[in-house]
């Protein structure tokens, strides 16, 4: 029997995803051993678990390397991959916003927006809103850009809303709600239906407010 | 030097002797099974007008294309698929030909971007055949049955061709009466294969509470033909019934072929509804994450060239289908050197040798005499060297088992 192979996004959302796994009877014992090792196997039940940086997941599930994947709905619509979106995981529940020093008057006209997310952005103001903006592109502590006067606004995830809250920002408008989803390889749902069928059912099966973090 | 010399643009390759040999056997595999079955060749320009694959509700995503423009302003686009221009074909140069007509087509085919899963590649082969001029389902049948033997003239095995229906959806769609935009949701989610999305969707909007749950269902409707039976005595409206019938009709056909095995069923295939208007079709196989074929029927397509017609294609993924070969690939013949004729003054004699030796079907090489040579044509796999002594004597070195044998010209070419 072939492997079903599993992209987990690194950090926070791989141990959620542990957490499941257990509870439909996966051995996921060596996962949660710490090492720097990035493929993980259980042989008995014929898995595989890779390792890999959360926006890195679509692309490793779209390619088929691996079966599925469990991954942020932000990733998902950043990448625009070509994937079957068969659960919403409920955890990692967070909200994809614009955001803006408080006092802030959204222009109509043309403004600056920061993110980590272009393409979230850039669909978000074109194709919604019909607004033209310019682009910048960073890393990470996006909620800087405001504050020093690099952009109007910012579209970043906001979980709890405490850093903004510390840096005088705050929520002017909401994209849309993210989660953690299970994805699937368009060619794998089909070559291995059985399988992931099961294994579908079986996270489709349980109640998800006992591990959510939130 | 210009900082690109060396480089080819991302998405385009060079395919070197090995790759081209298996490439070049592949294409003339599917080639002769497309012939054989009365499938004849036709060649499209590489560039076209952009109009072609513009407009009509049918275009190809306008940021996927490379563009460029002729003399006079016109705006030009490398062919990003074959269809299209297949169909401008059909309302142009077949217009008044007798149908139904059988052709096909093999090439290369372009596409920017990432946004069309297909593009990993940005230069493609594809390998086709379009049906025009039919609306059966024989005609149906007939590609798929076709494209099924041309994956197994290539050695491929385990592979699945998934069949949908487009009026399928949009019966349930105008059963259902939903509105447009509500539509384009529900196709979203069912193309995603997301139940959770669908089943809060519909929960939102008021309709039949059959309907409701057919809805909910549509993305795990796939798998065998039983799919389409338990669906017999739902309320799913004459339209989808219709689409229900044609497709068990093409199963039945390709059924009576012995085919079945290679057929599965996918009524939540939802993708390019816009193009497509019967049974839909998309090739699967392990080991590549991407379909090797796909297509259908597209009944409105060329009446957009001007001339009403309907037709139905199936188009495959030349670079996928190798890379889902895999170890079958060992089996394919690759270019080998069989002899190497070398000579040191008597270039006329070694020429002729080398002559008669390829009549013959030998691959030769001609080679002025050089230090060396003999553990070149050994670490290439040579099977021998042919040695020019003299106008009338050679020597010939067998290099597999090491024999030597001096002889003449005349018994080696049995003149």
């Amino acid at each position: 029997m072939d492997y079903l192979t599993v992209a987990l996004a690194k950090g926070r959302l791989a141990k959620f995803s542990v957490d499941l796994f257990e509870k439909i009877g996966l051995d996921c014992e060596i996962l949660k051993e710490k090492s720097r090792k990035l493929i993980f196997t259980d042989e008995k039940n014929k898995f595989r678990f890779i390792l890999v940086k959360a926006m890195d997941v679509p692309t490793y599930v779209e390619y088929g390397v691996a079966d599925l994947g469990i991954v942020g709905k932000d990733c998902l619509l950043e990448k625009g991959k070509d994937l079957y979106e068969v659960l919403d995981l409920k955890f990692g529940k967070c909200k994809m916003c614009v955001c803006a020093k408080k006092s802030y008057v959204m222009s109509n006209t043309f403004i600056k927006v920061a993110t980590k997310y272009p393409n979230i952005a850039r669909n978000y103001f074109s194709t919604e809103k019909k607004q033209t903006i310019e682009l910048i592109e960073l890393g990470g502590s996006v909620e800087l850009a405001p504050l020093c006067g690099l952009s109007d606004v910012i579209v970043d995830i906001v979980e709890s809303g405490k850093t903004l809250h510390e840096n005088n920002l705050e929520i002017i408008e909401t994209i849309c709600d993210i989660s953690a989803r299970l994805v699937v390889n368009r060619v794998s749902l089909k070559m291995k239906k059985s399988r992931i069928t099961k294994l579908v059912e079986g996270l489709g099966g349980i109640e998800y407010e006992d591990i959510s973090g939130n | 030097m210009g900082q690109w010399k060396t480089h080819t643009p991302e998405g385009a390759f060079d395919v070197l002797e090995n790759d081209c040999a298996i490439k070049s056997y592949i294409e003339k595999k599917i080639s002769q099974v497309y012939a054989k079955s009365a499938y004849f060749e036709i060649q499209t320009p590489m560039f076209e007008f952009y109009d072609v694959f513009a407009g009509g509700g049918m275009e190809v995503d306008q940021t996927t294309m490379f563009k460029f423009f002729d003399t006079r302003g016109r705006i030009l686009v490398l062919r990003p698929d074959f269809t299209m221009p297949v169909a401008r074909v059909c309302a142009t140069k077949f217009k008044n030909s007798d149908f139904p007509k059988r052709v096909c087509y093999i090439g290369s085919a372009f596409r920017e971007g990432n946004t069309v899963a297909g593009a990993i590649q940005k230069q493609f082969t594809q390998a086709g055949v379009e049906f025009i001029g039919s609306n059966t389902p024989e005609a149906d049948a007939e590609v798929i049955a076709l494209t099924i033997r041309a994956l197994l003239a290539c050695g491929l095995k385990a592979f699945q061709l998934d069949l949908g229906q487009a009026e399928f959806f949009k019966g349930i769609a105008q059963q259902a009466g939903l509105d447009e935009k509500i539509t384009e949701q529900i196709r979203m989610f069912t193309d995603q294969k997301n139940v959770v999305g669908l089943s809060q969707l519909v929960q939102s909007i008021n309709i039949d509470t059959d309907v409701k749950d057919l809805i909910i269902q549509l993305p795990n409707l796939f798998g065998k033909l039983d799919i389409v039976q338990q669906l017999k005595n739902k309320n799913i409206g004459e339209r989808a019934t219709a689409a229900l019938n044609n497709l068990t009709q093409v199963y039945n056909i390709l059924k009576d072929y012995g085919l079945q095995n290679y057929i599965a069923i996918d009524l939540g295939m939802v993708q390019g509804l816009s193009y497509y208007t019967g049974v839909m079709v998309k090739g699967f196989t392990h080991g590549v994450g991407f379909p090797i074929c796909g297509g259908g029927r597209y009944d409105e397509l060329i009446g957009g060239f001007g001339k009403d017609i309907p037709a139905t294609g199936i188009a495959i993924g030349i670079e996928r289908v190798i890379s889902a070969l895999g170890d079958a690939k060992n089996t394919i013949p690759l270019p080998r050197v069989d002899v190497i004729v070398c000579y040191e003054n008597n270039r006329d004699v070694a020429y002729k040798v080398a002559e008669g030796m390829r009549k013959t079907g030998l691959v030769v090489q001609m080679e002025q005499n050089y230090e060396g040579i003999y553990e070149f044509a050994k670490g290439r796999g040579v099977g021998g060297i042919v040695n020019i002594i003299d106008s009338e004597k050679i020597k010939i070195i067998n290099l597999l088992d090491g024999d030597v044998k001096t002889t003449s010209i005349s018994e080696l070419l049995g003149v």
